[in-house]
């Protein structure tokens, strides 16, 4: 017999039995398809926050700087660190990219009738997205936008002329531009800082697009960090250097912190130099936890999937004993009926598995769509294992009974009823 | 030449040696030539039925050997017995023993599907096997739609689809009213007369007088082997 013949009697078998064939298949169907859209929501999350830290940049090292000396009204007399961090980051430039302040300022901006002391927080109703909202204000240096993974989109960038010039200048992200100016190219416009004249010298261009867009990673302004004489606030602790490459990342923190270790007086402050990159792994191995317990849960529901044919199976071999009887004293050998059902068993959970990833794949975009707005796609590993497991499990569990079904001798199996 | 089917001394012993023990034959020795038809006659527990599946090795006796065309069939593996059991014997049993979910031609087609013939060969062989019961224009049908004396006409198509020597029938009228019965026993007389062997297993002596030879089974051992008179049908 072969075993064209086998999948051409398996088929009549399925279509004979239609209610236990579809149980089958849909114990095989949750299994998979839940196993698939966990999967695929669980990289969604992964994709998701990899997104937003290439957005703010990657080899990031963070540096804090800090004093407790105040003087007699209580306002801090620590030193700025800047100017120094920034020359040593420049005599290692094989290690660095650029340095920055990482300190944010708040001051009102306004241009026309617009102002940020107005600006509310709005969202999109249906995407729940932000789609206006106050800008982040930041104190920058001339490498801000190196070490923020902006570039410049119109305009030109803060200079190094501008820090020490205190130059009243200020460049926008691409949404605040908009914000403030729709259409109108800012460059060179005017807007009042707390009162004060300032000059629009560039735009950034956006970070983020598409269906990643965040409206606030492109909602900001930087100031040189030169300015703080102007608009006031407190003294800067934090700092940002950008490594060349992960690899620099080390060589960068313990530089740096053997530089810092010689400038900063123990007595009266102190520092800390980390890495992002820190966080991320540490983020990384949060999410691969969440993943591993999700897909603890499938795996169950697949096995008890696996479960269900092997009792459906159990069933179905018993009830077809006689059957079984009838095709051996016809001459029918112990392999051809072990086949038989190998092959029944196989094609019922590959239907199953076919319908799994086909729902799956659906669900796995469906729930992209509402929790990301992202596109997710089945992800092909998974797609194939669920889907190998469950014609596997199918097989293994029904060909034990079509086993033991066969080593009866055929009248004792004629006799069953 | 030797002998179709040659039993000596075939034990079958159930829970031996256990106050349980059941002798369902009992030492039983037996010839047929080729071309008999021999019915086996007994009541019920008198190891008529475990006579048949012996001699259509469907079961093993305990003790004893069985020749069949001078081949010891203690001797065979179970897929050479599935080869036996598929070329050299044809089953005619008393419930029909159809498969539902198969359409009467793809029922008669089984014992060739087995044999491994091609699908054309295979369905020319079974129509032509439906022609000879008369139900070549109904292949299309399923068992249950047909009456208990139609399906077992399928049943005996099947069992000469692939044209074995030695046609076993256990009581294959047990469950037909006499009219239908006599249709079953007259088919079973062409068969022979064609030159297959028959066995006719039954406890009904009206039944067994359409046979030759008959062979009387009592409590396990052959009581009586007799050739007749044959009422023809």
């Amino acid at each position: 017999m072969n075993i064209f013949q086998s999948i051409k009697m398996a088929w009549r078998s399925i279509v004979t039995k239609k209610g236990r064939s579809v149980l089958t298949m849909l114990s095989i169907f949750i299994g998979i398809a839940s196993v698939m859209s966990i999967v695929s929501v669980m990289e969604g999350m992964k994709e998701f926050t990899r997104a937003q830290y290439a957005a703010m940049g990657t080899n990031l090292v963070t540096v804090s700087i800090y004093s407790w000396s105040y003087d007699e009204d209580g306002n801090n007399t620590g030193k700025d660190y800047f100017p120094e961090l920034y020359s040593y980051c420049e005599s290692i430039r094989e290690y660095v990219d650029g340095v920055t302040p990482n300190g944010y300022a708040s001051a009102t901006v306004s241009y026309g009738t617009k102002t940020t002391a107005n600006m509310e927080y709005q969202w999109d109703e249906q995407t729940g997205r932000t789609i206006s909202a106050p800008p982040r204000m930041s104190y920058g240096s001339d490498q801000y936008a190196v070490c923020n993974n902006l570039k410049i989109e119109r305009g030109r960038d803060i200079s190094y002329l501008d820090l020490e010039r205190y130059n009243p200048v200020m460049v926008l992200g691409a949404n605040t531009a908009k914000t403030f100016f729709g259409t109108m190219d800012p460059v060179g416009k005017i807007m009042q800082v707390n009162g004060q004249n300032f000059t629009v010298i560039g735009v950034y261009a956006p970070r983020t697009s598409g269906e990643n867009a965040d409206f606030m990673t492109d909602n900001i302004i930087v100031f040189p960090y030169t300015v703080r004489r102007l608009l006031g606030g407190e003294m800067m602790t934090e700092f940002i250097i950008k490594a060349k490459n992960s690899e620099s990342i080390n060589q960068v923190i313990s530089r740096v912190g053997g530089f810092l270790k010689g400038l900063v007086p123990e007595n009266t402050g102190g520092y800390s130099v980390y890495s992002e990159s820190t966080w991320q792994e540490s983020e990384n191995q949060y999410l691969t936890m969440i993943g591993l317990v999700l897909g603890g849960i499938a795996a169950i529901s697949l096995l008890v999937g696996g479960i269900g044919i092997m009792n459906i199976m159990l069933v179905t071999v018993t009830e077809r004993t006689r059957e079984i009887g009838i095709r051996r004293a016809i001459g029918a050998k112990r392999s051809s009926i072990v086949t038989q059902f190998l092959i029944e068993a196989g094609m019922l959970c590959g239907f199953g598995g076919i319908l799994g990833i086909a729902v799956g794949s659906v669900l796995s975009y469906v729930l992209g769509k509402l929790i990301f707005h992202m596109t997710l796609y089945p992800v092909l590993w998974v797609t194939l294992a669920a889907f190998g497991l469950s014609v596997f499990l199918g097989m293994v569990f029904g060909c034990y009974p079509a086993i033991k079904a066969s080593r009866l001798q055929p009248v004792e199996a004629l006799r069953s009823e | 030449m030797a002998k179709l089917v040659e039993l000596r001394d075939i034990y079958k012993i159930y829970s031996e040696g256990l106050e349980s023990e059941v002798r369902a034959l009992n030492g039983v020795s037996l010839d047929v030539d080729r071309g008999e038809f021999v019915a086996v006659v007994g009541q019920s527990g008198s190891g008529k039925s475990t006579m048949m599946n012996v001699l259509g090795c469907l079961d093993i006796p305990t003790y004893g050997t069985y020749r069949l065309d001078g081949v010891d069939v203690g001797t065979l593996s179970d897929n050479q017995l599935s080869k036996i059991r598929n070329r050299e014997i044809g089953f005619i049993f008393q419930q029909y023993n159809l498969i539902p979910g198969l359409n009467l031609a793809e029922n008669v087609e089984l014992p060739l599907i087995y044999t491994g013939m091609d699908p054309i060969d295979r369905r020319e062989r079974a129509l032509a096997a439906l022609e000879k019961v008369g139900l070549a224009d109904r292949y299309k049908r399923f068992p249950k739609q047909l009456s208990g004396g139609q399906q077992q006409r399928v049943a005996i198509a099947r069992a000469i689809s692939d044209e074995p020597p030695i046609i076993m029938a256990d009581e294959p009228t047990g469950a037909l009213d006499s009219r239908t019965g006599l249709e079953i026993l007259r088919f079973l007389q062409e068969l022979n007369k064609e030159g297959h062997t028959i066995f006719l297993i039954t406890h009904d002596n009206g039944i067994a007088a359409t046979a030759r030879r008959i062979v009387r089974l009592s409590d396990g051992r052959i009581i009586e082997d007799r050739t007749q008179e044959v009422d023809w049908i």
